[in-house]
């Protein structure tokens, strides 16, 4: 038994040294990319990383606390609204705007997770003791009350002309835009991947997949269902508020197009694509659906397709089929992820193959 | 005093659509453990169907298409709403109910364009009671809202079929062991709630013109009713909708049009606060 355990306690140092050498290169790959991407990609590449951001804390609250979060885009709203109006001298009274009275962009910056924590924390402790549908329809009635308040205090926020944010993000002289600002948000999707895969490998991790596997049972063994749920709630809040305060500095402009209920609505597509629970598959489909976003609306600015006339809705009314059919074949025919069911299915048809071959 | 009864007499008739969609979603959820994110969307497509109908024929007649067709719809929601036995959960619907309602938003974009839709309402008299005006729109709103409360609590405690649904849904095992089909049970409350909010969305859209994307705020508020009643009673479905309805319209005579909305939903909130007391989640 005292002879066994080293050598296991090796190979498994072994295997997460290896895992953390792999992330580190991929992550420093992907904060390389951005130099050597055309102007035009390096916006595209940088959104893909803002909402991995978000979408890896959605995972893990669907996959570990069986929740969904209709209202990511609330969080993601209100970080990006608290970091721009903070680099902003506000006058309530005058409602003059002073470009240059505000704080610092980069402490506005880490304030932004901070606030959309909060705000997690408090519609968090009464809902995280409920079933399921209950907190998606209060996370949606919540991002849908953040979106009204946007109309609602339109002295601050512009209403539906938006506000331009004149700041830009910097660490001293050195300013922080284009190639390498997507490069600190793909430094940081790469932080909160390390995080998170420590989170689900550490105690609290073990105790979050015990819910997942059976929450009565995991109860009954003393874990505080709840606390691990809200936890779990405020951590991806926390990302959705962060990857908002970096959306700020890399819009420079802040409007409601941007933060509507369909932006919450697709971060559960992105998590459904890489299957719930799956950090890595988060990544994935984030990056996929910014892509597919952007292929479909050049599809839909065409004045005709395959035929049909498209009227000046076509962008929308492709994006809003195309990601509705996703989820709905998604969830019916892949329930854990499009990712982890297109893998097993493969893998599964290489034992069959495997299996004939080894028979004949 | 004139004005506040005006409110009143307002929100009781939006607060009616609200009950019917929120006793909709009590049916279904009482009959197959799933809340259908899409309901508001038969509300929009029964509005919208009316008001392309309506160029064609009598108003009645139209109504009377939009109704059938819109519970038609509903059936093959229910199809892809529930799913495979076995392997689709709860959670999981939920999922594919927000997935058919982003898509219906797609297909009535692409149908019948981004322009709200109105229609003439029933009559354009109004009947003056003491000062206050009501439409007998308002009426046969608010008349519709409790016959179909009456209706549903004794289809739900009275007839075969209403049982049926509640077993199934109290244990959907021993349902399947006494002979029923649940994927039947499912299409039939589906086919049921969808008629009951067609005949609420028609209704609602001459004085409130319905889009493509109306169905969102149509389905927050009516669940924020049917949380009244712990999504389990009709009756205080019936009740919620009619208060928040009032709620609504006093925000908006006397606070700020702007913030009807979050009100109701600040209320939701704590409603489903104050619930999480007596519910625990298993």
């Amino acid at each position: 038994m005292s002879a066994g355990v080293p050598v296991r306690s090796t190979r498994r140092r072994r295997v997460a040294t290896a895992r953390l050498l792999a992330l580190a290169g991929a992550t420093v790959f992907a904060c390389w990319l951005p130099f050597q991407l055309e102007r035009g990609d390096v916006g595209l590449y940088d959104r893909m990383g803002l909402y991995a951001l978000v979408a890896i804390g959605l995972t893990l609250l669907m996959g570990f606390a069986g929740q969904v979060s209709l209202g990511q885009g609330g969080f993601f709203l209100i970080g990006a609204y608290t970091s721009g109006l903070l680099t902003m001298g506000l006058d309530p009274d005058t409602r003059l705007v002073d470009p240059e009275a505000g704080i610092d962009p980069l402490l506005a910056v880490a304030i932004a997770p901070l606030v959309s924590a909060g705000v997690a924390v408090v519609i968090g402790i009464p809902l995280m003791r409920l079933r399921g549908h209950y907190l998606a329809f209060a996370t949606l009635a919540f991002a849908l009350i953040a979106w009204s308040f946007l109309y609602a205090q339109d002295r601050f926020t512009g209403g539906q002309y938006g506000v331009t944010v004149a700041k830009r993000l910097a660490i001293g002289d050195h300013q922080i835009t284009g190639a390498t600002h997507a490069a600190l948000v793909w430094a940081l999707v790469g932080i909160s991947l390390l995080v998170s895969t420590n989170l689900v490998a550490s105690r609290v991790g073990r105790a979050l997949q015990a819910i997942a596997a059976n929450e009565p049972a995991a109860a009954a063994s003393g874990i505080n269902v709840a606390l691990y749920k809200l936890q779990l709630f405020v951590f991806a809040a926390a990302l959705a508020g962060l990857a908002g305060g970096l959306f700020t500095f890399y819009a420079q402009f802040l409007g409601p197009e941007d933060f509507g209920i369909i932006v919450s609505l697709l971060f559960v597509v992105m998590v459904s694509i890489g299957g719930l629970g799956s950090v890595y598959g988060a990544v994935v489909g984030a990056v996929t659906i910014v892509y597919v976003e952007h292929k479909l609306r050049e599809l839909g600015t065409h004045e005709s397709l395959l035929g049909w006339d498209l009227p000046s809705t076509g962008p929308s009314i492709l994006s809003l089929g195309v990601f509705g059919l996703m989820l709905i074949t998604i969830m019916l025919f892949f329930p854990h992820g499009l990712l982890p069911g297109v893998v097993g299915a493969i893998r599964s048809l290489g034992r069959r193959l495997g299996a004939s071959r080894g028979g004949s | 005093m004139t004005t506040f009864f005006q409110f009143v007499v307002v929100g009781i008739s939006t607060g009616s659509v609200f009950a019917i969609v929120g006793m909709s979603l009590v049916l279904v959820y009482r009959a197959t453990g799933i809340v259908n994110f899409a309901q508001g969307v038969f509300a929009v497509l029964a509005g919208l169907l009316t008001y392309s109908l309506v160029q064609h024929m009598p108003l009645a007649l139209a109504a009377v298409l939009a109704t059938l067709a819109t519970a038609i719809v509903a059936t093959l929601v229910a199809v892809v709403a529930v799913g495979f036995r076995g392997r689709t959960t709860h959670l999981a619907s939920l999922i594919i109910t927000v997935g058919i309602a982003i898509f219906a938003e797609a297909v009535l974009l692409a149908a019948f364009g981004e322009v709200p839709r109105s229609y003439p309402a029933i009559s354009d008299r109004a009947w003056d009671v003491g000062g206050v005006l009501i439409q007998p729109q308002y009426a046969v709103l608010a008349l519709v809202a409790v016959a179909a409360s009456f209706v549903l609590t004794l289809f739900l405690r009275r007839t075969i079929v209403g049982q049926a649904l509640v077993a199934s849904a109290d244990s959907p095992r021993a349902a399947e062991l006494i002979g029923l089909n649940l994927r039947s049970i499912a299409v039939i409350a589906f086919a049921v709630a969808g008629a009951l909010t067609a005949v609420g969305g028609l209704l609602l859209a001459p004085t409130v013109p319905v889009t493509y994307s109306s169905g969102l705020t149509i389905t927050i508020n009516g669940f924020a009713a049917a949380v009244f009643g712990g999504l389990v009673s009709i009756r205080l479905a019936l009740l919620g909708g009619f208060a928040l309805g009032v709620l609504q319209q006093l925000v908006v005579g006397y606070v700020d049009s702007q913030y009807s909305l979050i009100i109701a939903l600040v209320v939701m909130l704590v409603l489903i606060g104050w619930r999480s007391r007596g519910e625990l989640a298993v």
